[in-house]
């Protein structure tokens, strides 16, 4: 809260307290404002005012160690499962020992299934198996014999874990059942062991190799906060601007502003690549170069789209009211976490218009995976496309809204 | 008629006026302000059809991957086959050398490639094992986790195959060769969304989480702007008096001025020139504050609740739910909404600043989505962060909300996080009202940005 207490206000009781409302000498001619200058004053102003500052650098900062918080652990293990073992016999005493054995489940006991299902409702377990009675009778006497393995189809990703890690228990010992079996018929052990998987698969993940679910979601979720920070911020700035009748600026004026806004992100985006992911052992740095000229075009992409936000919101907290929700709806059209061919071709047509459409995987792309900026023309080829049609905007924009300060 | 009793009410002293006069107040504001009234309208409105529309295709299928088969022969054919048959799975090209299959999956054509090595054929028909090999793109963990389980299932239909028939070559009865080759089998059930249908699982989980972020967004803004404005203490004397009337002449003057697209020129610069300066600090009854406060906030109240109805009629799934649930599940949800707009004004309040009431609005409700534990599980979340977790109300609503539509869970089990939620929601009221009643005390703190 004391952060929020001004400079005395006291100094020149003419001037509101609000450090906001200064009046820079500098207001004067707009149209032949320089790149240059334009670029300094804007960085000027950033670091003037806190609003901005905290949202274009600090939050982003804090969001690089905060996200990923939930995520440490990156695997899901020791899922909490029941067991109903209503055969008691040594086959099912076996299935429990391998099932207990396996680092996907945690188990416990339960009597019924009552008890097991009253479990699941209050989320003390995942799922649960059940051992009938005369599993092992059956499996001795050839005929067919099954347990019954049940997940919380609420949660997917539990539900996941719980069937492969009773399905692994399951198997090993169904394997070795047959291996006696073969064994007891006269076949040769090892050869008994090779066939208990005509096909084996072998399965091998590229790019993420952990398969953690931080290293997942979080380098895609970076490129959002990135683009959220940046929007929300710029906004704010040419907003409040715009209160204080100083938005007006040449072509040139403009550039300076986007550069210098963009160029606080981009040292954010390498803060990302080159700190928090290396912070959390994700994949990163495969395409270093064409990670960082992404977010040559990313940031003024972005930067310019705030521009044009900040002069059709006119207000500086306008910005975050109307866009503090987006992130969410943005993220999931992305392509990223939900398949872009599942969307309704509307929607796949009209998330080209957001910036992170291109950009989440033209990130991952470069930076988690190592494709050459060539595999990835076509989003450096949208990014281009939407940072002109942007500009065109804030051009229109400029030439609607009076350039003067007739508005005082 | 209507207008007469609400010309009465609005003279009428106490509580009752207190309420309706501060509601008329916002009704006024949300008629002339389109992007605030949009906020409690259309906005909403259009986040739960948008991802409710976003995910209504319930089920992912036909992700692309490739196959380079190096074998060729009839069982590999037979692989690729299958493969092509597995709804989840297309089969987007045959590649030959892995420099072409290594840049289809940079450039994301194909996520995955399943490769079948030379000697497969040759292995199968010596009874040796063939493997197989997937590799996948596990950077996409959507995309890879489906596509896992799909070409497992599919390699697990061939295996079984080769080997009954291996068995049944040997001389065995078919139906003695499937016990043969597994003696064991498991039946592999989910309960609840057996489907796994993604609108139920995301949408709706995710709607109740936007919904929530946007509650508190208003919570912050409707009292926000009065502190910003410096209209707080007028806003006091309206409501607890109706001198002077807000809903007539003054407020027409304020909201030509705010149309004139100038709010904050108003405030700091033209703030001498057009405005009487109010700072004048005030002792503030937290009775008529309470009722206030509730008038204030009565339009998003409202809106908010006709947009849960409309999030939960699309979440409630197709088989019956039980009328108790669903009703528990809509108390928990209007509770949330109510809980987020005094939780954005606790913020906002505490800071006297609309400002920083947002950004703190937005640092905490944007990403408890990932803190809630719908798609990353609550007992996989770190230790250290179960505890922010356990502080974001929208974890223990969604509990409520997938153990009562989802789960059928007895509504028993989950009337503690109703209870829970109500108690934080009356706590919540009285802490907004004391921290008005502190604002209206340091008028010298009003219209900071």
């Amino acid at each position: 809260m004391s952060m929020l207490k001004k400079e005395p206000a006291s100094k020149d009781s003419a001037v509101p307290k609000d450090k906001l409302s200064n009046t820079p000498s500098d207001s004067k001619d707009y149209s032949s404002q320089s790149f240059l200058h334009s670029f300094v004053q804007t960085i000027k102003d950033v670091f003037s005012d806190k609003g901005v500052l905290l949202l274009l650098l600090i939050a982003p900062i804090i969001y690089g160690f905060f996200y990923p918080w939930p995520y440490s652990t990156e695997v899901v293990n020791h899922v909490p499962v029941g067991i109903i073992d209503k055969d008691n016999s040594n086959l099912s005493k076996t299935i429990v020992r391998y099932a207990s054995a396996s680092p996907q489940l945690d188990t416990n006991r339960f009597l019924n299934e009552q008890e097991a299902i009253e479990a699941i409702w209050s989320d003390d377990i995942a799922g649960y198996m059940i051992i009938p009675s005369g599993l092992e009778q059956q499996v001795l006497s050839g005929k067919a014999a099954s347990v019954s393995v049940l997940g919380n189809g609420g949660y997917f990703l539990l539900n996941k874990n719980v069937q492969m890690g009773f399905l692994q228990a399951v198997s090993t010992v169904s394997a070795g059942v047959e291996i006696k079996k073969s064994v007891a018929q006269g076949a040769y052990s090892a050869t008994a062991a090779a066939s208990t998987q005509a096909v084996p698969l072998k399965i091998i993940p590229l790019y993420n190799q952990t398969e953690g679910y931080g290293a997942y979601v979080v380098p895609a979720v970076a490129i959002l906060i990135l683009q959220q920070t940046l929007l929300m911020s710029t906004a704010m700035l040419i907003g409040t601007w715009y209160e204080q009748r100083r938005h007006a600026t040449s072509i040139r004026g403009w550039l300076g502003r986007i550069a210098a806004l963009s160029m606080f992100s981009f040292i954010i985006g390498c803060f990302y690549y080159g700190w928090t992911f290396e912070l959390h052992h994700y994949p990163r740095g495969q395409n270093m170069l064409g990670s960082l000229l992404f977010l040559l075009l990313f940031c003024p992409t972005v930067a310019t789209l705030g521009c044009v936000f900040g002069l059709w919101f006119r207000q500086r907290e306008r910005s975050m009211q109307i866009l503090i929700f987006s992130s969410l709806p943005m993220f999931f059209v992305s392509g990223y976490p939900w398949p872009a061919h599942q969307l309704p071709e509307f929607l796949q047509i009209i998330r080209w218009l957001i910036p992170t459409t291109p950009a989440i995987n033209t990130s991952v792309q470069l930076n988690q995976m190592g494709a050459s900026v060539a595999q990835v023309a076509t989003g450096f080829y949208a990014l281009a496309g939407l940072w002109a049609f942007y500009f065109m905007l804030l051009l229109l924009f400029r030439w609607r809204i009076p350039q003067s300060k007739t508005g005082y | 008629m209507r207008l007469n009793k609400q010309k009465r009410l609005s003279g009428q002293k106490g509580l009752i006026g207190a309420f309706v006069r501060s509601a008329g107040y916002e009704r006024r504001f949300l008629a002339k302000n389109p992007w605030d009234l949009s906020m409690v309208l259309w906005i909403p409105l259009a986040t739960v059809l948008l991802i409710w529309w976003i995910f209504s295709q319930i089920q992912i299928t036909d992700l692309p991957i490739g196959v380079m088969d190096k074998d060729r022969g009839p069982i590999a054919n037979t692989t690729v086959r299958y493969l092509e048959a597995n709804p989840n799975l297309t089969v987007r090209q045959l590649y030959h050398s892995p420099a072409a299959v290594e840049a289809a999956l940079l450039q994301r054509d194909i996520y995955a490639v399943v490769i079948i090595p030379e000697d497969f054929s040759r292995n199968i028909s010596s009874s040796k094992p063939a493997p197989i090999v997937l590799q996948v793109n596990a950077q996409y963990g959507t995309h890879s986790g489906i596509i896992q389980t799909s070409v497992q299932s599919v390699i697990g239909t061939l295996s079984a195959g080769v080997e009954i028939q291996r068995l049944v070559k040997q001389g065995m009865a078919p139906s003695q060769a499937a016990i043969a080759y597994s003696p064991i089998g498991i039946q592999r059930i989910s309960l609840f969304n057996a489907a796994t249908d993604y609108q139920q699982f995301l949408a709706s989980t995710v709607i109740p989480a936007l919904l929530h972020i946007l509650a508190m967004v208003i919570g912050a803004t409707t009292i926000g702007r009065e502190l910003r404005d410096k209209q707080i203490g007028r806003w006091y004397d309206f409501i607890e008096s109706g001198h002077p009337d807000l809903t007539s002449i003054e407020a027409n003057i304020k909201n030509d001025i705010e149309n004139d697209k100038t709010i904050a020129a108003s405030t700091s610069a033209a703030n001498n020139k057009t405005f009487i300066t109010d700072n004048k600090p005030r002792k503030a009854s937290i009775s008529v504050l309470l009722f206030g406060l509730l008038g204030k906030y009565f339009w998003p109240t409202l809106a908010y609740s006709l947009w849960s109805i409309l999030a939960l009629w699309l979440a409630a799934p197709q088989q019956a739910v039980a009328i108790s649930s669903i009703m528990a599940t809509y108390v928990g949800l209007v509770l949330l909404m109510m809980l987020s707009f005094w939780l954005g004004a606790i913020f906002t309040l505490t800071s006297f600043s609309l400002r920083m009431g947002l950004s703190s609005t937005g640092f905490i409700s944007a990403p408890s989505y990932a803190f809630a534990g719908v798609t990353f599980p609550y007992i996989a979340i770190s230790d250290s962060a179960k505890h922010w977790s356990d502080a974001l109300p929208l974890t223990h609503y969604l509990k409520l909300h997938i153990a009562q539509l989802q789960m059928q869970a007895p509504v028993a089990i989950s009337l503690p996080i109703v209870y829970g939620l109500t108690l934080a929601t009356v706590i919540a009221m009285f802490l907004a009202a004391l921290l008005s009643k502190r604002a209206l005390a340091h008028p010298e703190r009003w219209g900071a940005r």
